[in-house]
């Protein structure tokens, strides 16, 4: 083989074995994955071959039975986080925002700062978060008197306009910067029962840490920051949940934490979050 | 060693001295993983330590340990300077800027992907961009290294190229081929969305490319304990290499099958077919070929040494060994982790047996015995091995070495067995704290502590690793030996073409890159399936959005 001195020419002995072997397995795998293996994977012939081999190739074709009759789909909520929803959020014009936003300022503060327990602060909001709450008020998925016709009245424009004008003010929600600064106490070891939720959770009720979507220190598209939040709306929200009579997220993730939790730790998790908020005028805007 | 000595120091240097910072938040993510008080008990923190873990690990250290052993195999067993010097320290600096970067965008807490390139996790884009820049330096290090051997082979035509330069030259080959996968997926999918150019991720593409680096990433990790196995251990042990053909051999055997075999990652995603997923999976089980034969070769070749220095009957001969020599007892206790290691490794890649243990702490005990014990320990040897002919310094006992390398076999020994055995109880890898009170988790509390126990051993080992180091260097300039290869039993006079370059093993691996990932990767041009991201990394406020 000494002699054999061209690397790709296949009438050499090294070639023509290296082809010769890599071709009888590339053959044998074929044959096994793409026939033998996904027609019989469950103990006989369950398809024809040509649908075997679609299977193992990642094609299916859809050609089950229909089923019986269901109830119709309940959805959360008619937002799904595609690029077309993310570029009209990221379009918002703060400008006719701020003008159309004047309306809110009522309930909810000057600025989106708000002086009420009742009410939620909005400075400082992801926009996605205001553009989803609000198309959810106009569909119905969440319901809140005032709010549903608020959302009826606006358009889809005016939603990512409004969600764009809500700056970061004094007392407003943090933005969530991503600063993880490390700090001890934040594992199943801690003993403050709000705090460990906030930053562990409790993996034997399958509760995952509030932060980890919430703050400080995690994010997650579509769920609002809670630091500086008033203790007594996210409390409320928590019951909404738990009750069911909030059920616009998504994955049903806040239904199935909250109706886990028990009255003191609710308590708990809003006055943690709380900190820092603007103190709540006794009684809120008056008018309603 | 000519004008590379300073190369591979420096080179050197970079990796063991950012190794044993590195160790540190292994040993305290261990810790934090167990039922014992931990010091800043902060779940963040663990995440973020696991990114600084893993990414200094498996892409600096190696990088740098890899790059450094080339230039050293280059002009020693070439024998003559490397050439392409001043390109090869722009390299180095450039590797190194990209490494800083990535570091510090993980210790902002801007990056904590968990040292993956698996979107929908995103980092920070200078994350990205000190990967990109650490992958792309090294670069420069494959083209010399194929650039040297071809200006060798020039040179000295029909001769056959020392078999440790050839083996290098594999490993720049097999780099260059892993590389491409998460370069792409760098450039044309994290990256874009990480700058905020596109809105959405294609997630099926980014994995699935970020898999062609994935496996073949490791025998990249590998190839520079490989090289030491046929070419420093049998010279080491005072005897010849068993066979030079069937270390060539190995080494184009692991260029052709570590890379069309990355789907046995993703097993668990749906985006690609089975009968993909089986076929990768059928290719990897070729990976264990070239493992068995090294181990074949090693072990005749110890045996040739063993009997050559009066060792007698079926295993006088192991005896017979010069145990004190670290380059031997690492290759021993090498063997003895790959061995368990390896076992552990087919249970991850078939394709059934892979879900009961895919993401648990089974799969970090496989890749620590492999990686960290198998090949690390054997960069350990290659260190006290080079030490003295590119310092000029003897190395400061020979016998601390020795307990060095038991200590770091013991540690990692003690720290994976529990691992292995907690991951079969469904104990995930990745998480910071687990609830010890629970039933679930109650009887692995003991398993987790042990392992403890074994992770601050290997801490102890790795303080000495660069105690030896330093001190050596600070130690009297004196004569040392050269570095010297092994020579086989039948030195070879010529080879065949085919095992004297790359050309057909390119060209097969080409065709077997096409079949197993042409269908997987181009499904995504016209499924056109995309995702928004998870941004780790901050809020994404309209502006970014944009």
């Amino acid at each position: 083989m000494a002699q054999d001195q061209g690397a790709l020419r296949t009438y050499n002995p090294w070639p023509r074995v290296g082809w010769g072997l890599v071709a009888t397995i590339v053959v044998v795998a074929v044959v096994l994955g793409f026939g033998f293996l996904a027609r019989y994977q469950q103990g006989g012939p369950t398809l024809d071959i040509w649908s075997a081999i679609c299977r193992g190739i990642g094609v299916t074709a859809d050609t089950g039975p229909a089923g019986e009759p269901k109830p119709g789909l309940f959805t959360p909520t008619r937002i799904a986080w595609t690029s077309a929803t993310l570029g009209q959020i990221a379009a918002g014009d703060a400008k006719h925002g701020a003008s159309v936003a004047l309306v809110c300022t009522g309930c909810h503060g000057e600025h989106g700062v708000s002086q009420s327990g009742q009410y939620p602060t909005l400075a400082g909001m992801d926009p996605a978060v205001i553009y989803k709450q609000l198309d959810d008020f106009r569909s119905g998925k969440r319901t809140w008197g005032p709010m549903n016709a608020i959302g009826h009245a606006l358009s889809p424009e005016d939603f990512a306009d409004v969600a764009a004008s809500f700056p970061t003010q004094p007392g407003g929600l943090p933005a969530l910067t991503g600063n993880r600064t490390p700090e001890p106490g934040r594992s199943l070891r801690e003993s403050d029962p709000a705090k460990r939720l906030v930053f562990a959770g409790d993996p034997q009720r399958g509760i995952p840490p509030c932060s980890a979507c919430h703050g400080p220190g995690g994010y997650k598209l579509g769920a609002p920051a809670l630091q500086r939040q008033h203790a007594s709306y996210i409390e409320e929200q928590l019951k909404a949940f738990a009750q069911g009579q909030r059920k616009n997220d998504i994955f049903e993730q806040m239904r199935i934490i909250a109706r886990q939790l028990t009255p003191s730790e609710i308590h708990a998790v809003a006055v943690f979050y709380a900190a820092g908020a603007v103190a709540p005028s006794a009684g809120g805007p008056a008018s309603q | 060693m000519q004008n590379s000595s300073r190369l591979a120091l420096y080179h050197f240097w970079v990796a063991f001295g950012m190794f044993l910072p590195a160790v540190v938040l292994g040993a305290w993510q261990m810790l934090m993983r167990s039922p014992l008080p931990t010091p800043l008990d902060d779940t963040n923190a663990y995440y973020v330590s696991v990114t600084l873990h893993g990414t200094v690990m498996a892409y600096v250290i190696t990088t740098f340990f890899a790059m450094g052993f080339g230039y050293a195999v280059t002009a020693t067993s070439l024998g003559r300077p490397v050439r392409g010097v001043i390109a090869a320290w722009i390299g180095f600096v450039i590797c190194l800027v990209g490494a800083v970067m990535a570091a510090v965008a993980v210790l902002l807490g801007r990056a904590t992907v968990l040292y993956t390139f698996y979107p929908p996790l995103l980092a920070s884009v200078w994350y990205y961009f000190g990967a990109l820049l650490l992958i792309g330096g090294s670069m420069i290090w494959v083209v010399l290294m194929i650039y040297n051997m071809s200006a060798w082979k020039r040179d000295n035509p029909g001769q056959p190229v020392p078999l440790a330069m050839f083996a290098t030259a594999a490993t720049a080959i097999l780099w260059a081929w892993a590389a491409s996968g998460v370069e792409i997926e760098l450039l044309f999918v994290l990256i874009p969305r990480a700058l905020g150019m596109t809105s959405q991720i294609n997630v099926g593409l980014g994995r699935t490319l970020f898999t062609v680096t994935l496996h073949a990433i490791v025998y990249f990790w590998l190839m520079p304990a490989y090289i030491a196995f046929y070419t420093l251990v049998p010279q080491a042990a005072g005897g010849r290499l068993y066979s030079d053909t069937m270390g060539r051999l190995t080494f184009i055997m692991f260029l052709v099958f570590s890379l069309p075999v990355g789907l046995h990652h993703i097993f668990g995603d749906p985006e690609i077919g089975a009968g993909f997923k089986f076929v990768q999976s059928f290719l990897t089980f070729f990976v264990s070929l070239p493992t068995l034969l090294t181990v074949f070769s090693i072990c005749a070749s110890l045996e040739i040494a063993g009997r050559a220095r009066g060792g007698r009957g079926l295993v006088g001969w192991i005896s017979a060994l010069p145990w004190h020599e670290p380059m031997v007892l690492a290759v021993a206790l090498s063997l003895v982790m790959l061995g368990l290691g390896g076992f552990g490794g087919l249970i991850n890649m078939s394709y059934a047996m892979n879900n009961m243990i895919h993401n648990t702490s089974w799969v970090t005990a496989h890749f620590h015995l492999i990686f960290g014990g198998a090949v690390v320990i054997m960069y350990f040897a290659v260190a006290y091995e080079m030490w003295p002919p590119i310092t000029g310094k003897p190395l400061q006992s020979k016998a601390l070495a020795c307990w060095q390398l038991w200590l770091w076999f013991a540690g990692m020994i003690i720290a994976t067995i529990p691992w292995h055995i907690t991951g079969l109880m469904g104990q995930p890898r990745r998480v910071a704290v687990f609830d010890y009170s629970d039933p679930f988790n109650a009887p692995m509390g003991p398993l987790v502590i042990i392992s403890v126990i074994g992770g601050l051993i290997m801490l102890v080992s790795a303080v000495l690793l660069i105690t030896i180091l330093v001190r050596s260097q600070l130690g009297e300039r004196m004569l040392t030996a050269p570095l010297r290869y092994a020579l086989a039993v039948n030195p070879p006079r010529t080879v065949p073409a085919s095992l004297n370059g790359f050309a057909l093993w390119n060209s097969i691996l080409l065709v077997l890159m096409l079949f197993a990932y042409g269908y997987p990767i181009g499904q995504f041009f016209f499924l056109k399936s995309s995702a928004p991201a998870y941004e780790v990394t901050r809020q994404a406020t309209g502006a970014e959005i944009k």
